[in-house]
C-alpha cells in the first residue's frame, strides 16, 4: 500500500540477494512515519474534541492535491508548495470546524449526529476534490529518485526525507505539548475538558489551534503518502484512513505518543507481512490488529480515563 | 407485447424504490431504533447480492472464463433467503467486534474497516465472485417457472419487490410498536442506564445489527436478480450515503417517513436525474455534483431538521386507570 | 439481606452491611469513594478484592444487567431519563419480564407484549399519580424540569420492582420543597418494602429519614450508626472537617 519500490533488482553493493525481512522492515518504517504523520493529526484533533473525524481521509488527499497543483499545476517549487499547501490546509480545517461542526457542538449534538456530520462532509470534500480535478491517477512531476543501500534496508531519498520528516514532526509536536503552553492547554483539555475549562483555558482559541495542527499534519501525511505510492487519486486518502484508525486505536485514542507508537507497531507489521502474504492485502493485517485491539484492549496501550 | 418505453422507466424506479425502502428500513433498526452507527451498510447489500448470486447461478459453462462457486441454480426465494442469512451473519461477526464497546466512534470505525477490507478481499481474490469483474448472467427470480419475455418480467418483477417489501414493511412495524422496539429506543437513548435497568444491552444491539445487516442481504438479492449483475463498482461509499440520506431526510425511527425519503431522494433526485439531459456535463461530473448535493442535503438536514421530515411517533397508550371501562376489559382479558 | 464488599483503588477497605427494609445512607466528604463503591455495587466497575453479597447471592463480578434483574437498582447522580421517549414509556421500559422483548413474541405473537403492556400502563399509570407526574405522562421525559426529572428517576426505579434501591445523591441540586417530596415518597416506599440505600450530602435529610448511616472516608468505612450518634463521633467530624479539602477525581 505505501512502500512500492517499484522496478529495483532486490541486491546490495555486492550483488549478493538481500534479505527481505529487513528490508520490508526498512519499508515498515516508511510506512510508520506516513502514519505516524497522519495519525498525530487525528489523534490531537480527537483529545481536544472528543470525536472522530471522518473527513480526515479527504484532508490527507486534499493537502496531496493542493500540494500538485502549486507545483505541478503552477510550477512552484515543491518544497514551498509543500508548506504553503500544509497552511492552507490548517485554514480550511478551521474554517471546516466553525461552519460546519460549531453549529452542532455548540448545542450539544448527539455524538453519532457529530460523526455522521463529518462523514457528509467526507463525501462532500471527495467529491469537489473529484469535480475539480478530476477522477484519473496523478503523479507529480519529481526527478525519479536513486535507491539507497543503508545496510539491510534499501530506499529511495524520497523515503528516507519522509522519514526525517516524520522525526521532525514528532519531536516538534512532543516539544510542543511539553514546553508551550498552547501545548499543555491542549493535554488539559484532552485529559479532562471540564476541568480545563474551569481552569481558564479558551476553550474555542485551542480548539482551533488543534483543528489548524490537525489540517497541517494531514497535508503533510497525504503529501508523503502520496509521493511514496507514486500515484493517488481522489479517493486514496480514505483508503487509507482505516488504517490511520488502526495505528489511533491501537495507541489508545486520543494519546500522542500512543499515536507515534501504534504507527510504528502498524507500519512495521503491515510491510513484513507482505514477506508472507500477497501485497493487496497488506490492509488486512492492519484491520486484523485493529480488530484484535478492539477485542483484548479497547483502550489501546496508552489509555485515557473516560475516552474509551 | 412491448408497452411504450415510460412504461418501462417507472417499472424501474418502482423496483429501485421497493428494494431501497427495505435497505433503508434496515437501516432505521439499526440507527433509527438502537442507535447504532453502521458507515458500511452497503457492503452487507453486497454480501447479499453476491451470495444470492451464487447461489441462483447454474453451474459454470467450460470455456467461459468466469469463475463462480457453487453453480447450484436454486429458485426464488432461496437465494434471497441466503442473501439475507449471510448478510446477517456479517453483520453478527462484525457485532461482536465492534458493539462490546459503548462509544459510536467504535462501530463506525470497525465498520469502515470492514468495508475496506470486504471490498478489497472481494476484488483481490478472484476465486471467488471473479474479483473486480464481477458476477454476470444471474437469472431472473421465477422466471424459470413462468417464462416471460424479458419486457413484460420487469414488470413482473415491480409485483415481486412489491410483495417482498410489504412483508418488510409488515414486520419492520411490529418490531418498533412492540416493547423490544421500545427497549432498543431505550438502549439508543442512555445504553448505560438501560443496563442498569435489566437490559442486556449487548444482545439488544446485536439484535438490531443482525436484523438490520439482513435486510440490506434481501434487498441486495433483489437487486441482483433485477440487474443480473453486480461487480464492486455499484458498491461505493456513495451508496452508503445515499442510505443514510434517505433515512434522515424522510425520518429516523418512522417507516413512513422512510418511504418518503426513499422518493424523494432515490425517485426524484438519483433515478429521476438519471432522465435529465446532461449534455453539456459529463456523466462523471453529474455523479460527482449529485453525491454532493446528498452530503450537503445530509448536513443541513441534521442542522435544521435533525429528526427528518417524518418524525418517529409519539407513542400513546390506551387510558387505563382503575374503574375505567378499559381497564374492566384488560382485567378480564 | 447482606450487602457487604471491599477492596479497590479508589475504595479500599470498605465494608458495610444493610439490613433488608432498611432505609440506609452512605455519607461522607467529596472523595470518599461513595461513587465508586456505588459503580462497583451495581456492576459497573470491577472488583478486585472482597465480596458483595446481595439478597443470599454472591453477585461479586456480575454483569450490572444481571445484579438488576436479581432486584438490585440504582439510579444516578444527574438525571438521566431517556429523554426521546414519553414519560409512560420510560416507565413501561423498565419493568421486568416482558415476553414483548424476545424477538419471535414480537414479530409473531405481539398478543403477548400487548397484555403485558396493558398491565404495565395501569401500573405505570398509577406510580405516575402518586408522583404527581400523570398529566406529563405523555411528554418527551427531556422536556421537563429537573424536579420533575428527579421524580421520574425515582418512579421509573420503582417499575423495575427493586429489592434494594441504590440512589446516587437524589436530592443533589434539589429545591426544598422537592426535598421534602422525594423524602415522604422514599419513605412510603420503604415502608412497601424496599430497601433504600442513599448516598447523599444532605445530612438533614439523612437524619430525617435514615435508620441506618454508613460513613466513608478516604476509600473505607470509617463508622456506622445512627446520625444522631455519629454527630459525635470524633473521627467522622474530622473527616467531614478535614476531608473537605481532599481532592480526588471520583466523588
Amino acid at each position: 500500500m505505501c512502500a512500492r519500490v517499484a522496478h529495483f533488482d532486490l541486491r546490495d553493493q555486492s550483488g549478493a540477494p538481500l534479505n527481505l525481512v529487513p528490508l520490508s522492515i526498512g519499508f515498515g518504517l516508511v510506512t510508520a512515519s506516513v502514519l505516524a504523520l497522519a495519525s498525530l493529526g487525528l489523534t490531537l484533533q480527537f483529545g481536544v474534541t472528543n470525536y472522530v473525524n471522518f473527513a480526515y481521509g479527504a484532508f490527507l488527499t486534499l493537502g496531496a492535491y493542493l500540494v500538485w497543483q502549486i507545483s505541478s499545476g503552477w510550477g512552484v517549487n515543491f518544497i514551498v508548495a509543500v508548506v504553503i499547501a500544509a497552511l492552507c490546509m490548517g485554514v480550511f480545517a478551521v474554517v471546516a470546524e466553525r461552519v460546519v461542526m460549531r453549529p452542532f457542538t455548540r448545542r450539544g449534538s448527539a455524538l453519532f449526529f457529530l460523526l455522521i456530520v463529518t462523514f457528509g462532509l467526507s463525501l462532500v470534500l471527495d467529491n469537489l476534490i473529484q469535480a475539480i480535478w478530476g477522477p484519473e491517477y496523478q503523479t507529480f512531476s519529481l526527478p525519479s529518485p536513486g535507491p539507497l543501500h543503508l545496510g539491510p534496508f534499501l530506499l529511495t531519498s524520497y523515503q528516507l526525507i519522509v522519514i526525517g520528516v516524520a522525526v521532525v514532526v514528532m519531536v516538534a509536536v512532543h516539544l510542543l505539548l511539553t514546553r508551550t503552553t498552547v501545548g499543555k492547554a491542549m493535554r488539559a483539555m484532552s485529559d479532562d475538558s471540564v476541568l480545563a475549562s474551569v481552569s481558564g483555558i479558551d476553550i474555542e482559541r485551542i480548539t482551533m489551534l488543534t483543528w489548524f495542527l490537525s489540517g497541517f499534519l494531514a497535508a503533510i501525511a497525504g503529501i508523503a503518502l502520496a509521493v511514496t505510492t507514486v500515484s493517488f487519486v481522489p479517493a486514496f486518502g480514505d483508503g487509507f484512513l482505516f488504517i490511520i484508525f488502526a495505528a489511533v486505536i491501537l495507541g489508545g485514542i486520543g494519546q500522542p505518543y500512543g499515536a507515534m507508537l501504534g504507527a510504528l507497531v502498524i507500519g512495521v507489521a503491515t510491510e513484513v507481512s507482505a514477506v508472507v502474504i500477497p501485497a493487496q492485502y497488506k490492509g488486512v493485517v492492519a484491520f486484523a490488529i485493529l480488530v484484535i485491539v478492539l477485542l483484548l484492549r479497547p483502550q489501546g496501550l496508552i489509555a485515557t480515563r473516560g475516552k474509551a | 407485447m412491448l408497452l411504450p418505453p415510460i412504461i418501462y422507466e417507472i417499472a424501474t424506479l418502482a423496483v429501485f424504490f421497493c428494494i431501497y425502502n427495505v435497505m433503508t428500513w434496515g437501516l432505521n433498526i439499526q440507527f433509527g431504533a438502537a442507535g447504532i452507527l453502521n458507515f458500511t451498510y452497503i457492503t452487507f447489500m453486497a454480501i447479499g447480492a453476491y451470495v444470492a448470486a451464487v447461489f441462483s447461478l447454474p453451474p459454470q459453462t467450460p470455456g467461459t472464463g468466469v469463475t463462480y462457486v457453487l453453480g447450484l441454480n436454486w429458485p426464488f426465494p432461496l437465494p434471497q433467503v441466503m442473501g439475507g442469512v449471510a448478510a446477517g451473519a456479517l453483520g453478527f461477526v462484525v457485532g461482536l467486534v465492534a458493539l462490546k464497546r459503548l462509544r459510536s466512534d467504535y462501530l463506525a470505525i470497525v465498520t469502515l474497516a470492514v468495508g475496506s477490507i470486504i471490498y478489497t478481499f472481494v476484488g483481490n481474490f478472484t476465486q471467488l465472485f471473479s474479483g473486480w469483474d464481477g458476477v454476470v448472467g444471474v437469472p431472473e427470480p421465477i422466471n424459470n417457472w413462468i417464462n416471460l419475455d424479458l419486457n413484460t418480467y420487469e414488470i413482473f418483477y415491480v409485483v415481486v419487490v412489491l410483495a417482498v417489501m410489504l412483508l418488510a414493511w409488515f414486520f419492520t412495524h411490529r418490531l418498533f410498536a412492540s416493547p423490544l422496539g421500545r427497549t432498543m429506543r431505550a438502549v439508543r437513548e442512555d445504553g448505560d442506564v438501560a443496563e442498569a435497568f435489566g437490559k442486556n444491552t449487548f444482545r439488544i444491539r446485536m439484535l438490531a445489527m443482525v436484523l438490520g445487516c439482513a435486510y440490506a442481504g434481501v434487498a441486495g438479492a433483489l437487486l441482483v436478480g433485477y440487474t443480473g449483475a453486480f461487480s464492486p463498482d455499484g458498491w461505493t461509499v456513495g451508496e452508503t450515503f445515499v442510505i443514510w440520506a434517505v433515512l434522515l431526510v424522510g425520518g429516523r425511527g418512522n417507516i413512513v417517513g422512510t418511504m418518503l425519503g426513499c422518493f424523494l431522494i432515490v425517485v426524484v433526485f438519483v433515478e429521476g436525474t438519471r432522465f435529465l439531459p446532461t449534455g453539456f456535463l459529463s456523466p462523471n461530473l453529474v455523479a460527482t455534483l449529485r453525491n454532493m448535493v446528498i452530503g450537503g442535503l445530509l448536513i443541513l438536514t441534521l442542522r435544521f431538521r435533525p429528526e427528518g421530515i417524518l418524525p418517529e411517533p409519539r407513542r400513546h397508550f390506551a387510558e387505563i386507570r382503575k374503574g375505567s371501562p378499559e381497564a374492566e376489559r384488560a382485567g378480564a382479558s | 439481606m447482606h450487602h457487604a464488599f471491599g477492596g479497590l483503588h479508589a475504595v479500599d477497605g470498605c465494608s458495610f452491611a444493610i439490613a433488608r427494609g432498611a432505609l440506609a445512607a452512605v455519607i461522607g466528604p467529596n472523595g470518599a469513594g461513595k461513587s465508586t463503591m456505588v459503580n462497583v455495587v451495581s456492576g459497573a466497575l470491577p472488583s478486585q478484592r472482597g465480596r458483595i453479597r446481595f439478597d443470599g447471592s454472591d453477585i461479586t463480578g456480575w454483569v450490572p444487567h444481571r445484579i438488576a434483574r436479581r432486584g438490585l437498582i440504582r439510579t444516578f447522580q444527574i438525571s438521566r431519563e431517556f429523554g426521546g421517549m414519553t414519560v409512560l414509556e420510560n416507565l413501561l421500559v423498565t419493568a421486568p419480564d416482558q415476553p414483548g422483548e424476545r424477538l419471535w413474541n414480537a414479530l409473531f405473537r405481539p398478543a403477548l407484549g400487548r397484555r403485558r403492556d396493558r398491565e404495565l400502563v395501569s401500573q405505570a399509570l398509577e406510580v405516575l399519580d402518586t408522583f404527581e407526574l400523570y398529566s406529563l405522562r405523555d411528554e418527551y421525559a427531556r422536556t421537563l424540569s429537573g424536579g420533575q426529572k428527579r421524580l421520574l428517576e425515582l418512579a421509573r426505579a420503582v417499575m423495575a420492582e427493586p429489592k434494594l434501591l441504590l440512589l446516587d445523591e437524589p436530592m443533589a441540586g434539589v429545591n426544598p420543597a422537592l426535598i421534602d417530596r422525594l423524602g415522604r415518597h422514599i419513605q412510603r416506599l420503604n415502608a412497601q418494602g424496599i430497601t433504600f440505600v442513599l448516598i447523599e450530602h444532605n445530612l438533614e435529610v439523612v437524619e430525617r429519614i435514615c435508620d441506618h448511616v454508613v460513613v466513608m472516608a478516604v476509600g473505607r468505612t470509617l463508622a456506622t450508626g445512627r446520625m444522631a450518634e455519629l454527630r459525635r463521633n470524633p473521627e467522622v467530624v474530622t473527616a467531614y472537617l478535614g476531608g473537605g479539602h481532599l481532592e480526588r477525581a471520583t466523588g
